[in-house]
């Protein structure tokens, strides 16, 4: 049974839009596709009028490195890696001079609030500063857009609010735009546009499109 | 933060796992420097063994003789050196040289009053000259030859333990030697034993014998002499002094031959094949054991972070970034287990050193041996190389494995 059936979405650039629905529903996959990290079996994904499918993997990795960035339920930082060297990580992939990743690595620490916590390593920062580094890494390079899956899935709920906070923030300064799967519904109450999927489709969206 | 910092901090998150690896590549590597150690020091203790026991490092002979595969031992001054003397002179002031010693090889019978007869391989010396070689003389019983020639009818020798065996000999017994001379005449000179000696070869101790040049001169009645074995300050001078003597003796007429200790002693050249052989061969075992056992903790440190690659992936790693990471994971657990077992192989080697242990005699030879080793530094070097180079090829299975990584999968794997 296909995750996804005939989504027909457009989300413009610098929007904020929350994606919920049951386990199941095609949240992550739907971020999947957007992210370039799973291909359709049939249809299209542009980002930024790209069409991924004529993108290689080289292509794609690129994409992925310098317009996108992710944010995971359980963080996913580096454990060997203090929070500005995750933060400084993209920049490295992406072959920038030690002293400009330092920079803006410290300054996007700086923007989620953790820049006294720069040298401590993810296993001694509680679960809302692991995820604060998170966005710092997801953003560092100033992407395009920023694909969130679960963001506060694993935090407490005022924990939660801060790190929407923060996304509704890094949003208004930055134009950045954000896609959130959550199933939280404090979240998708704060969010601009709302959207909700059920069995790979989608059910609603508060900017008043309807699926075909 | 490079590939290879990264892959530091990373060898750190399983320290157990870590230790195991480097223990590997650690033992591997102090097992090749210990044999390699052994087969050393063992090629140096045979060589200058050799050397030292009567070889020489260099011979200078008539090219006939030489071409020949050998002096004839029946007639063996049918083809010896007459102006030995100058060419010795002229030898011996070469800046390289220690001493250029005169020896005759004669072979022919000896007989005893009481009738026992045994054939008999000798080999006449200079005494004093063989002492200021270097030459060890390993002598059982009686007293060594005296410097001076003897005089007429005084004539002594030293006969090797099988020989002295066969005909009944002890110190100050009487000996009658029989060979021919260069003209095919047959001689006779009575001697007496000086001392038992042995040449550390068992079957040569069965016919061995060593007598004075002036004896040979008697005997054979000729002044004339085989060779003249040359012996060097350094054994590493051997080919630059051979150079050396080669041009001194170019136009001598006859025409004259200078041969390297190496080209005399085949046998060294065996012996060598074998243990080279014998270090090959562990050589691939170790190749092998490392290969399989890092590969598989290589593979476990990377199936326990699939998720983490996976997000590295998602963050724009490439494929090959990835692979350079778990490359370079490998190559600091060969470059640090190569170390590590340099250290413990260098212990080991001081250990067993001053332990001065014994090891049976080889066969065919009479004494034992000590055990020793060497430090081998290009072995060292060597053995870092090859751990790179088995920890690489350790880290095919698991470089497959991140090139197949799907990134999606990755992400929810637990």
């Amino acid at each position: 049974m296909p995750a996804l059936r005939g989504v027909d979405l457009a989300i413009g650039r610098g929007e904020l839009v929350t994606v919920a629905g049951p386990s199941g529903s095609g949240k992550s996959t739907l971020l999947h596709l957007l992210g370039g990290l799973d291909e359709p079996d049939a249809g299209q994904v542009f980002v930024d009028g790209t069409d991924l499918a004529t993108l290689g993997e080289r292509e794609r990795t690129l994409l992925r490195r310098r317009r996108l960035g992710f944010v995971f339920q359980t963080f996913n930082l580096v454990p060997v890696l203090s929070a500005l060297e995750n933060v400084e990580y993209p920049l490295l992939l992406d072959g920038r001079p030690a002293g400009e990743r330092r920079k803006r690595a410290a300054e996007a620490l700086a923007a989620v609030g953790l820049a006294a916590r720069s040298g401590h390593r993810p296993d001694q920062l509680s679960g809302g500063e692991r995820q604060r580094v998170a966005i710092a890494r997801a953003v560092v390079h100033a992407p395009l857009a920023l694909l969130a899956d679960e963001p506060t899935g694993n935090l407490d709920s005022a924990t939660a609010a801060g790190i929407l906070d923060l996304l509704l923030a890094l949003r208004r300064e930055r134009g950045t735009t954000i896609v959130i799967a959550t199933h939280d519904p404090a979240l998708v109450a704060r969010s601009p546009r709302r959207l909700v999927l059920r069995d790979g489709r989608i059910e609603s969206d508060s900017a008043g499109e309807r699926p075909r | 933060m490079s590939a290879f910092r990264l892959a530091w901090r990373n060898l750190g998150r399983n320290r157990r796992r870590t230790a195991l690896s480097l223990a590997g590549v650690a033992a591997g590597t102090a097992a090749l420097l210990l044999t390699a150690g052994f087969v050393v020091f063992s090629f140096r203790g045979l060589s200058e063994a050799m050397i030292h026991g009567g070889l020489g490092h260099l011979e200078v002979a008539r090219a006939a003789t030489v071409a020949a595969s050998g002096a004839t031992l029946e007639r063996p001054l049918a083809a010896g050196l007459d102006d030995w003397r100058e060419l010795q002179a002229a030898i011996e002031a070469l800046p390289r040289v220690r001493a250029a010693a005169p020896t005759v090889h004669v072979a022919g019978m000896g007989s005893t009053p009481d009738g026992r007869t045994a054939a008999f391989l000798g080999l006449a010396v200079d005494p004093e000259r063989e002492r200021r070689m270097g030459f060890d003389l390993k002598l059982r019983g009686g007293h060594p030859l005296a410097d001076a020639a003897p005089a007429t009818g005084e004539d002594e020798i030293l006969v090797a333990t099988g020989l002295a065996e066969t005909l009944g000999l002890v110190p100050g017994a009487p000996l009658t030697l029989l060979a021919l001379d260069p003209d095919g005449m047959l001689n006779a000179l009575d001697v007496r034993v000086a001392g038992i000696v042995t040449t550390g070869v068992q079957e040569l101790d069965t016919r061995y014998l060593k007598l004075h040049l002036a004896t040979a001169a008697r005997l054979l009645a000729s002044e004339s002499v085989s060779n003249l074995v040359v012996t060097l300050d350094a054994t590493r001078d051997t080919e630059a002094a051979r150079q050396e003597i080669a041009a001194l003796v170019a136009g001598h007429e006859p025409a004259l031959a200078v041969t390297g200790w190496r080209e005399r002693a085949p046998f060294y050249g065996q012996v060598r094949n074998l243990y080279a052989g014998i270090f090959w061969f562990l050589g691939a075992i170790v190749f092998v054991l490392v290969v399989l056992s890092t590969s598989n903790t290589l593979t476990m440190a990377v199936l326990e972070r699939v998720r983490e690659l996976g997000t590295l992936r998602a963050i724009g790693a490439s494929a090959g970034q990835l692979a350079r990471l778990v490359l370079a994971e490998a190559l600091w657990l060969a470059l640090f287990g190569a170390l590590l077992g340099g250290g413990v192989a260098a212990l080991l080697i001081a250990l067993l050193n001053a332990l001065h242990l014994q090891m049976p005699p080889p066969p065919g030879a009479v004494n034992p041996i000590d055990l020793r080793l060497a430090w081998v530094p290009e072995a060292f070097a060597g053995a870092v190389l090859l751990m790179l180079a088995v920890l690489s090829l350790a880290a095919i299975p698991p470089l497959v494995r991140v090139a197949r990584l799907r990134i999606v999968e990755a992400l929810t794997h637990r």
